[in-house]
């Protein structure tokens, strides 16, 4: 069936779709460059309410496990790609496509991806629907309209809409340490390297209050990833900087952002965001490159406030990938050392934060 | 930290010939590091004995040696030039060895020269499997159970321990040389034995085999902070069991997860530390269990390699470029990413298309080697095909083997074809789809990933679905082409002229686009105009650059056509760069200098068919294109391009066919009053034995448009051709006739190579070839100049050279092949394009020949500014074969060419010295693996029609200190004229016989010459075992004459002064 991606700035890119075509598909259209690691993108959180383009032409090649998701769904609300592929019964592992279909996220493929891309580079970062249409005329007077519908009906607070209720316990390997982690949409891979480094982490709701936290008596605090635009996260900010100061804390991603806000910075959107797995990252205390996981559409305003320093800086566009604040035993980094997926290198900052914990 | 100042001056060594296993990558990465290392300001000594090389161009370096990489030469460059470093990680194996032995032997320490890129110890660990083994095992990575043996005692116990199948790798050789899978004792020990002999240290490393894993590489980089990257991540389709320079490899990695991947990324960053390769590029290959993921290691090289060229085409990262950079000190993050030019070399790249490797191979040449793959290397050249898809990639990279229509030609059916790897296995996967075959089916046989079989199964599934309605639909004829099915192929479906398709493809306005490789996936901006086609990509308007000037190469490399042609195409594209031209390059083969990025302004990284030729030039719109560099590739395609309407430059296509046709070729010699060999043409077999009757025997026989006188043979006697006819028949046709002359015995051959503006002619040189008529002029050695020509002929070769290029209208290139015999010049082959020679004799003469031509290409008039006989040097060409890959060869030489490269000794007039012709042979020799002796035994064995000539040589060798021992014919002959002489039987008459006394290491040189079936055959395994000993085997009188000449040289001055280049 001939499906067609289109974009709120009125371009149209056109494809096989596969799924239902009644699945609702709108969001942002964002590329991600990782030429592995589909699967954990697409169950990566911070994806919420995003339509993704991989840049990597052949996906869907080494099917999927349940027990290598970030999170305990699909997030992505589409997913655009030029080659997709089943995965041979021999690997025994379930196809992309069926990981897709059990939350609804259609499938288009055969897309010129690399024109898409290009425009997403050269325009940002603009809303996108999936729709299946006769006509392009067609595609475009629907998509238009679903488009605008959304975005009417969309909350700005994304972080809300995936952080988890209740509070959850769980058992790490280690003797030592209690790290209560804030989720503004964590990635499970965070916890999981939490938990090989510490006795037991909690995951608290986006808005539990400092004192809830703070009840349970944690070593650390951990400021999870999330989607959207930190600014619009509500009362995280003000939690956070209740929280400063009583433990030694880490952020990632929005996590970092939530801090810098909390520490008296600002956050901007970036043209197109960073997503994928070759960024290089430089570490200024210890001399260190990274190559980095990444996947966010806002940056920290390089306009620190006193008492913050800049940690770490990308080595390709020089924005802002981590500060610290001495003072309040407070770290973090815009990009991803829990990698899933991505290169490992920087994992290394767990056991900083750890280390900084079980003292 | 910014570069080193306390190091001026930097040694760099070449990997020397083209042979199996190292190619022309080393040429682009040796080159690539000149220029970086001499742009950072440091002043650069090149050492390499290979001229047909870019980087030993006199602008390569500040100085350029072309002497041997050995020793002695090595040590007195070294002493004279007195460098403060030396890389020796970009000269391949040859140049590490080297490296290693300068080291060994205290010659580094002595003159105080700090190795960069990579220390002895890290060297040392990562090629000594002992020491590697250990290092793996500290890092917890896994190894294959393994046993270093020295003597097949030690061998016979270790592989009690490992068990069938084994894999024997011997250490410190190339390609995999002399190593093998035993399945059986009686194999175990023929590999084991001829791998103990290969080896340099007499060491094998007995493995237990992985056959069947699946294969992954990862080409990274370090610097010496500790900042690692991995540059490209490639796939194996062949798993485990063939070498992996033979197998298809693809990049990126397809079929492992994030977690599967990463782990292994983890493991290289690990390897590479353990093994302390402080800066630079390394290679590290994997095997994975598809049962159960186990991973192990399998080996690391430290240094830029084969696979390292290919990693730098297919992402755009210039690794050599960037090691010689990290080896003088900077940090990855210190070097600007030349594609995007906003963005540090610290990073990976990710790339939006997919890239297909595939090995060219040439088993053909070499009657009797079986066609079969295993862990030694055999393939000769690779071809990379970039698509969007890998289906897109993988069929380009099939076109671009420059075969059949381009696409999955159908074979006839045989499964052994199938389950045994071998030189045309994919078009068996594709056919035993056709068959019915399953992939479950295929993959049982050949433990190729499944997913892989999937993707030639859907193309097999929509080659079965072509209808002659695809052509009136843009939709389905678009699908076809997005998959990357050629026109000619897609035509042979439908059983309709190629033209058809491509009508109907104009006719919807099908047309690939361009993209451009960019290292980011299209995340930051780049202009690097390094382009591939894709049907993927929207069209866009053609380029229109009224300027520009399109070389197109010659494509993977084979024997007869490689780098002595990519030379030229380097040298033609810096010369049109210099006119102030728009210069535009297209090839397929990723090794090459032709195919850096930087070499022309504009790069199409494309088959060399037709199709996409002609694509391209429609979208970049040139003023003209040049067939003169590229070999046989680029004059084939020259009608088709004229005829899509675009300028062929220089000589016109009526002149390309004039040298290509023997009919009107023989009317302009007759009309000049040349001599050519008496000659007829044949389209049948019944009209070919007439022809040879009138032609008179011995005939040389060869079918029309070959390369490299492939299928070229003497034929003695009627019987003889019979046999021939038989082997031919599928080559002969009404419109490539069977061309047969007459063969001019004992005849002295030259080659000339002419450059023309249409009314100056320049003569180039005139090689003397030593061995005599019936060699291919490919795997003759050659002199310049001539040492046995006078001048009053030279005067008549370059008045006829002269003549003919007026009479042709050549502009640009000519090379002619001439032979003479008592005293009449006889022409034998006139090529209108660069030769294989070329590089030779520009080398040899300083004369720019490509620029020359190239220049007159474009209408700029030719100066004669000097004489090619006033070089003050003389020059041999030495040429390496690869009988040792192909175990049941033969190292007879003939009219077939099967060398693979060719190196160059010269001699010098410095200090008031003539030039010296023995010290040219002997380095020619030695540069090519010929190691002669000074002392031991010889054995001689020569044919009745040379016995004449033993007594003068038996008494010279026995002069100069030899021991002569020769079958009980010659021997008794011998005797009776007075030479000491051991009598040993011929193989027929029974052991002890000369083979036993080859194999068993008594003898040091072997002449050997032979004619007639049966002689060739009952004397082949002398000449094999002198391969597979390393004992010089001397086939050619005229050659033995030339080997005598340094032995006495050599007896002359006991204490030999090596002489290198003036400064």
């Amino acid at each position: 069936m001939t499906g067609y991606l289109v974009l709120d700035d009125g371009e149209v890119f056109k494809g096989e779709f596969l799924g239902e075509t009644h699945w609702e598909c709108v969001g942002e259209v964002v590329f991600n460059t990782s030429l592995v690691g589909y699967q954990e993108i697409v169950t990566d959180p911070s994806y919420y309410r995003q339509i993704i383009v991989m840049t990597a032409p052949e996906q869907g090649n080494y099917g999927t496990l349940p027990a290598e998701r970030e999170s305990k769904r699909v997030w992505a609300q589409g997913f655009v790609c030029l080659e997709f592929n089943d995965v041979h019964k021999s690997r025994h592992r379930r196809s992309l496509e069926s990981e897709l279909f059990e939350f609804k996220s259609p499938i288009l493929n055969g897309v010129d991806t690399r024109s898409l891309t290009l425009h997403l580079r050269s325009r940002g970062t603009p809303w996108g629907t999936i729709v299946c249409t006769q006509s392009v005329e067609e595609a475009k007077i629907i998509g238009r309209e679903r488009i605008r519908q959304a975005k009417e009906a969309v909350g700005s607070d994304w972080v809300n809409e995936v952080s988890q209720e209740k509070t959850t316990l769980h058992q790490g390997s280690k003797q030592k340490g209690r790290i209560a982690l804030i989720d503004y949409g964590f990635k499970k891979s965070i916890l999981d390297q939490l938990l090989l480094r510490v006795k037991e982490v909690a995951v608290f709701n986006s808005r539990a209050t400092a004192k809830e936290i703070l009840d349970w008596n944690p070593d650390g605090l951990f400021l999870s990833n999330g989607p959207g635009d930190p600014a619009a996260v509500e009362h995280a900010p003000e939690i956070v900087k209740q929280l400063l100061g009583t433990k030694p804390m880490f952020g990632i991603c929005m996590g970092h952002q939530i801090l810098s806000l909390a520490l008296g910075g600002r956050t901007y959107k970036l043209k197109f965001g960073h997503r994928g797995s070759n960024h290089p990252v430089k570490n200024f205390a210890t001399g260190e490159i990274y190559m980095t996981a990444q996947n966010h559409g806002y940056a920290v305003d390089p306009d620190l406030p006193t008492g913050v320093q800049l940690s770490q800086i990308n080595l390709y566009d020089k924005t802002i990938e981590g500060i610290e604040c001495k003072a309040k035993k407070a770290w973090s980094v815009q990009y991803h050392p829990e990698a899933g997926p991505g290169p490992h290198d920087s994992r290394v900052l767990f056991d900083h934060f750890v280390h900084e914990v079980v003292l | 930290m910014p570069k080193r100042t306390d190091i001026k001056k930097i040694m760099l060594l070449g990997s020397g010939p083209i042979v199996i296993g190292q190619a022309c990558e080393f040429d682009y990465s040796g080159t690539q590091a000149c220029k970086a290392l001499r742009e950072e300001g440091y002043e650069v000594i090149l050492v390499n004995s290979n001229p047909a090389t870019i980087m030993t161009d006199p602008e390569s370096a500040n100085r350029v040696y072309i002497e041997p990489l050995e020793l002695p030469y090595l040590r007195s460059i070294i002493e004279k030039e007195r460098p403060q470093a030396l890389i020796p990680t970009l000269g391949g194996q040859t140049a590490l060895n080297a490296a290693m032995k300068l080291h060994a032997e205290g010659v580094l320490k002595q003159f105080n020269v700090e190795l960069l890129g990579a220390s002895v110890e890290a060297i040392n660990k990562a090629e000594d499997r002992e020491l590697f083994k250990k290092e793996m095992a500290k890092i917890g990575a896994q190894v294959p159970l393994s046993f270093t043996v020295h003597s097949m005692k030690e061998g016979w116990e270790a592989v009690k321990k490992i068990g069938y199948p084994v894999i024997l790798r011997p250490s410190f050789t190339l390609g995999g040389s002399g190593g093998g899978i035993a399945k059986t004792p009686e194999e175990f020990e023929k590999i084991l034995e001829f791998g103990l002999s290969e080896s340099p240290t007499t060491e094998v490393l007995l493995e237990q085999s992985v056959l069947g894993w699946k294969e992954f590489e990862l080409e990274v980089m370090r610097d010496h902070k500790g900042t690692f990257v991995v540059i490209c991540s490639i796939e194996n389709l062949d798993p485990m069991g063939v070498h992996t320079g033979d197998s298809i490899t693809v990049a990126p990695i397809m079929t492992l997860t994030d977690q599967e991947y990463q782990a292994m990324r983890d493991e290289a960053c690990r390897v590479i530390e353990t093994i302390g390769v402080a800066t630079g590029g390394a290679n590290i290959q994997f095997a994975v269990n598809p049962a159960n993921g186990e991973r192990i290691v399998i080996e690391m090289n430290p240094r830029v390699s084969r696979s390292s060229a290919l990693a730098s085409k297919a992402t755009g990262f210039p690794i050599a470029k960037i090691a010689a950079k990290l080896a003088v000190g900077y940090e990855l993050e210190e070097i600007l990413n030349d594609i995007t030019k906003t963005t540090p070399s610290c990073f990976e790249p990710s790339i939006d298309y997919v890239v297909t490797k595939i090995p060219r191979f040439d088993f053909e040449k070499f009657p009797g080697s079986k066609d079969f793959l295993t862990t030694q290397m055999k393939s000769v050249g690779e071809v990379m095909g970039i698509g969007r898809t890998f289906k897109e990639s993988l069929l380009k990279a099939v076109a671009s083997l420059e075969k059949g229509t381009g696409g999955f030609d159908p074979v006839p059916w045989d499964e052994e074809k199938l389950v045994t790897p071998n030189s045309r296995r994919l078009f068996y996967v594709a056919q035993a789809f056709r068959e019915g075959l399953t992939v479950d089916q295929i993959f049982e046989k050949t433990a190729i990933t499944p997913w892989f079989l999937e993707k030639i199964q859907e193309l097999v599934l929509a080659e079965k679905s072509i209808s002659l309605g695809d052509l009136e639909s843009a939709d389905s004829l678009l699908n076809l082409k997005r998959l990357g099915m050629t026109d000619a192929f897609i035509a042979a479906q439908l059983k309709v002229a190629e033209s058809t398709v491509t009508q109907a493809r104009k006719k919807h306005s099908i047309n690939p686009g361009y993209w451009s490789v960019d290292t980011c996936a299209g995340e930051f901006e780049s202009n690097t105009p390094y382009y591939y086609s894709s049907y993927w990509a929207p069209a866009k308007k053609p380029l229109g650059l009224e300027s520009a000037v399109v070389v197109l190469g010659s494509g993977p490399n084979r024997i007869g056509q490689a780098i002595e042609f990519d030379y030229a195409c380097v040298q033609a594209i810096r010369s049109i760069r210099s006119l102030g031209r728009t210069s535009v390059m297209i090839n397929s083969n990723p090794e090459t200098v032709s195919t850096d990025y930087d070499t022309s302004d504009l790069l199409f990284f494309e088959p060399l068919t037709a199709e996409h030729v002609i694509e391209v030039l429609r979208f970049v719109e040139p003023k003209g294109v040049c067939v003169q560099f590229g070999g046989q590739t680029p004059i084939h395609l020259a009608p088709k391009i004229s005829k899509a309407g675009f300028q062929i430059l220089g000589s016109s296509l009526e002149s390309i066919s004039q040298a290509e046709d023997r009919k009107l070729f023989s009317q302009i010699c007759r009309s000049l009053g040349l001599a050519l060999p008496k000659h007829e043409t044949a389209s049948t077999a019944q009209e070919a034995i007439k022809a040879a009757e009138r032609v008179g025997f011995p005939v040389i026989c060869r079918p029309s448009f070959v390369l490299g006188g492939r299928k070229m043979e003497i034929i003695e006697e009627p019987k003889a051709l019979q046999n021939y006819l038989s082997t031919v028949g599928d080559l002969m046709a009404a419109d490539s006739p069977l061309l047969i002359d007459e063969f001019l015995d004992h005849a002295l051959e030259l080659d000339v190579d002419v450059v023309s503006d249409g009314q100056t002619v320049l003569i180039g040189g005139v090689v003397e070839h030593i061995e005599a008529a019936g060699t291919h002029s490919g795997d003759s050695m050659g002199v310049l100049p001539p040492q046995r020509v006078g001048q009053p002929l030279i005067d008549r070769i370059e008045d006829l050279s002269r003549k003919l290029c007026h009479m042709m209208k050549v502009v640009g290139h000519l090379n002619l092949q001439l032979a003479v015999k008592n005293d009449v010049i006889y022409v034998l082959e006139a090529n209108p394009r660069s030769s294989r020679s070329v590089p030779f004799v520009s080398k040899a003469t300083g004369i720019p020949l490509v620029r020359l031509a190239t220049q007159a290409m474009l209408g700029e008039p030719i100066h004669i500014t000097r004489y090619w006989k006033e070089m003050d040097s003389i020059c041999v060409k030495g040429v390496v074969f690869p009988f040792k890959k192909f175990q049941e060869a033969d190292a007879l030489l003939g009219p077939e060419m099967r060398s693979t490269g060719e190196t160059m000794g010269r001699s010098h007039g410095v200090g008031g010295l003539t030039p010296d012709y023995a010290e040219a042979l002997e380095k020619a020799f030695l540069s090519a693996g010929v190691r002669l002796p000074s002392e031991g035994t010889v054995f001689l064995s020569i044919r009745d029609r040379d016995k004449e000539e033993i007594p003068e040589l038996a008494k010279i060798l026995s002069n100069l200190g030899f021991d002569i021992i020769a079958t009980p014919g010659t021997a008794k002959f011998l005797e009776g004229i007075g030479v000491k002489v051991r009598a040993v039987n011929k193989v027929q008459q029974g052991s002890p016989h000369c083979v036993d006394a080859i194999k068993s290491g008594m003898v040091s040189l072997v002449i050997n010459t032979v004619s007639g079936a049966k002689a060739v055959a009952d004397s082949f395994s002398i000449r094999r075992s002198c391969v597979d000993k390393n004992i010089p085997c001397i086939t050619e009188m005229s050659v033995v004459e030339h080997v005598v000449r340094v032995l006495q040289s050599r007896h002359n001055h006991p204490r030999y002064q090596i002489r290198t280049s003036p400064l």
